[in-house]
């Protein structure tokens, strides 16, 4: 018994021993490549979409800026949770973040946004702010005047005999100018955002 | 670089000492720092340990949003600790109030206005390797060569 007690200590003193006892450390910790970190830009041109900015759940946390001649979008830590979700809502593969575009293109699935206008006829006094104000409008028909009016069949909405129509309500980028420029509050646009999974199989698409 | 600022050095880059507050958080920060605790991510191979005792910290861990209730306390906690000292704010809520900071609430983000900070660590709830790489540059910044910078 007093051997095994001799080597039980001998145990404690060899030069190896003592070195694993004193520096001894795990591997140093990486994140794996397939965690989600902060989105990173892939280097793909933004198109000015502004998804990412509706599809954000965190105040504050994304926001497209002018960079030279383009847009870039930017993402503020300290706000941003890192969910991803303006990954997938990017309609250009502007950002990445992990394996969300590989899982995406894997899977079929997509993030798609679709607007819907909400005119409340009985506050709306077709005073034709929003038709003015609307940006998609300014590009189809640059003439259309204060009240609203217009002879072109390609604007979003226009002011006829008196009262507020929608003519093509698919053309909406969801940028919400008309809600701020209504003086009545008679306008609304939805942004709804909707998930779609088409799934690939081999040889068939 | 004299022989005892070489072991104060020495010493306390094996041993910082943290305590960490939370100032109302979401608690998924807090689980966070559990699991540097845990066997897998185990920050005292790096020799960092918990004690929730101001009076013992060299570094305090400040977790959440800062509720009013906090109004006061938080400075009294951070004066308590010792010098050399640092303060780390984990996750979004300390940096800008994240998801509570919103019309209507009390929370009075970000902590840096009221007690001063020396790393943040952004994420909701950020990875416990953020966490501790924030500690380590902490020690490595704040604590090396304290005597003879602050004389």
């Amino acid at each position: 018994m007093g051997l095994s007690f001799v080597w039980y200590l001998r145990e404690f003193v060899r030069a190896e021993w003592i070195k694993k006892f004193l520096f001894a450390r795990t591997a140093p910790l990486v994140s794996p490549s397939y965690f989600r970190g902060f989105p990173e830009p892939t280097g793909k041109t933004c198109q000015h979409a502004l998804f990412c900015m509706m599809a954000c759940p965190a105040p504050g946390a994304i926001e497209v800026v002018h960079a030279g001649d383009g847009w870039i979008p930017k993402i503020h830590k300290g706000h941003c949770i890192r969910c991803g979700l303006c990954v997938e809502a990017c309609p250009n593969e502007v950002l990445t973040s992990g394996r969300i575009l590989e899982t995406m293109e894997r899977e079929g699935t997509s993030l798609l946004f679709s607007f819907r206008i909400a005119i409340d006829k009985d506050l709306c006094t077709g005073c034709g702010n929003c038709c003015t104000a609307c940006p998609v409008n300014k590009q189809a028909d640059a003439q259309m005047g204060a009240g609203g009016h217009s002879s072109n069949d390609e604007v979003i909405m226009r002011v006829q005999e008196g009262d507020i129509m929608v003519i093509h309500e698919d053309k909406c980028t969801g940028c919400k100018t008309c809600e701020t420029s209504c003086p009545n509050g008679a306008i609304r646009i939805a942004r709804i955002l909707e998930g779609y999974q088409q799934p690939v199989q081999e040889g068939i698409q | 670089m004299n022989i005892l600022q070489r072991i104060k050095n020495a010493v306390r880059s094996r041993s910082i000492h943290v305590a960490y507050v939370d100032v109302g958080s979401c608690n998924g920060c807090d689980i966070e720092v559990l699991a540097c605790l845990a066997p897998r991510y185990d920050i005292e191979q790096y020799g960092i340990y918990v004690h929730n005792n101001p009076r013992e910290a060299d570094v305090l861990l400040v977790i959440g949003a800062y509720t009013p209730g906090w109004e006061e306390k938080l400075a009294m906690v951070w004066e308590k600790i010792p010098a050399p000292k640092a303060a780390i704010t984990i996750g979004n809520c300390p940096i800008s109030g994240c998801l509570f900071d919103r019309k209507g609430s009390f929370v009075d983000p970000p902590v840096k206005k009221h007690i001063p900070i020396a790393a943040e660590v952004p994420g909701c709830p950020p990875r416990p390797t953020e966490i501790l790489q924030a500690i380590l540059s902490v020690r490595d910044t704040v604590f090396a060569n304290w005597e003879e910078e602050h004389p």
